[in-house]
């Protein structure tokens, strides 16, 4: 059972800027989904995302857990 | 490698420096926010049982939902916690399902039965009360950046935790009677619990790091004052003895008992008769493990296994 991780983003209004707001593991985007909307219940989000960490393209950092995460050519 | 020695790193992070990644990390430092964080994570991992166990005891569908929220918002908590802890290098599958019971790291009070809805009801007030004074310490003062962010949601809940456990003394206090009783027997085995959680005495205290590297910012007993300055005002005013008074002269509070003692689980009585015992004494009682370590630790993990094969098999 393998699982990813995700970050997920939100935000709580209209006109604000979606915030990194933490991370869950899941094994496929459905129940990242789920698992997004749950864990991170401590708020009515107005809109809440998730993103594979792997499909975070790192710009200028070659450290941290985005960088780890990338593909190796997607590495700066 | 990391880009700092040791002591350059103690020195920067005092100064304010934020570490955003394991590779910025000196080896110290990732052990010793290892350890704090695995101690985090199990906490929050081993209340879940507890206070599912206990959830049975509720006197309302209203109530068992939230109860039940609040077991929710634990396991999202330890979730949490152990993510935190595989950016660092370590691994949630080993620390979750690969270890005995008895070496998880959570405070001994979260091995043992919470028998009643006021075991429950004590247990939200009082351990997450210590869970809010520890988590709002490092929140305020830890170094590490990811860790400071997730504390955020993490405090929130333990606000709204904390809450229902007070509301609900205050309810059952004000029964009066029996259940009056029923809530002081609580109280009375469980305040000793909590001040005992905070750890050995700052006179005593061996050498950890946490501090160094800026992981937390008030030491032991500054974090038991803090508890105390608002468990012993709330329990005094529920007109609920508690072993604790404030010392006017001495500007803190004091406690009335000799600290620390002994205890028996099974009659959850302290023996406060007996006087103080040594803190290796407490050591061993904490590394025995509690009645219910690995019943919680048990109902946490029982149906990986089985789920697991389904899986393969199909
Ligand atoms: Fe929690
Ligand atoms: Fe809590």
């Amino acid at each position: 059972m393998h699982e990813a991780v995700y970050e997920v983003f939100a935000r709580k209004e209209r006109g604000e800027p979606l915030r990194h707001i933490g991370y869950i593991d899941a094994i496929d985007d459905a129940l990242a989904r789920v698992y997004a909307w749950k864990t991170y219940d401590e708020e009515r989000w107005f809109e809440m995302c998730v993103v594979p960490r792997s499909s975070i393209i790192p710009v200028n950092r070659t450290d941290g857990p985005f960088a780890a995460a990338a593909p190796r050519e997607e590495r700066p | 490698m990391a880009p700092f020695t040791e002591d350059e790193l103690k020195a920067k992070v005092h100064e304010g420096f934020i570490v955003e990644s394991v590779e910025e990390m000196t080896e110290g430092y990732r052990k010793s926010l290892v350890v704090q964080l695995t101690v985090q994570a199990d906490t929050e991992l081993m209340s879940a049982p507890a206070y599912w166990m206990a959830a049975r005891y509720a006197p309302s569908t209203n109530t068992q939902v939230s109860a039940h929220a609040i077991i929710q918002d634990e396991l999202a908590h330890a979730n949490i916690a152990y993510r935190l802890l595989e950016d660092i290098g370590e691994s949630k599958e080993q620390l979750v399902y690969g270890r005995e019971p008895h070496e998880f790291k959570h405070p001994y009070g979260f091995d043992q039965p919470l028998d009643n809805w006021a075991d429950l009801v004590v247990a939200t007030g009082f351990f997450d009360r210590a869970g809010i004074t520890l988590l709002t310490d490092v929140h305020e003062n830890t170094s590490y950046g990811p860790l400071k962010r997730a504390l955020i949601k993490i405090g929130m809940e333990e606000t709204f935790h904390l809450r229902h456990g007070e509301v609900w003394m205050k309810r059952l206090s004000n029964a009066g009677g029996e259940v009056r009783e029923m809530l002081q027997r609580s109280v009375d085995w469980m305040f000793p619990m909590t001040l005992e959680w905070f750890g050995l005495p700052d006179d005593m205290k061996r050498h950890t790091g946490q501090l160094d590297y800026k992981l937390k910012g008030l030491t032991n007993d500054q974090l038991r004052q803090v508890w105390m300055s608002a468990t012993v005002p709330l329990c005094e005013s529920l007109g609920l003895n508690v072993p604790a008074h404030y010392d006017e002269s001495a500007e803190h509070y004091v406690l009335d008992y000799p600290f620390p003692c002994q205890y028996d689980a099974l009659e959850k009585h302290w023996f406060f008769e007996d006087g103080e015992i040594s803190w290796d004494t407490v050591f061993k009682r904490w590394k025995a493990r509690g009645p219910m370590n690995q019943r919680y630790v048990e109902s946490i993990r029982r149906s990986r296994g089985q789920v697991a094969k389904w899986l393969t098999a199909a």
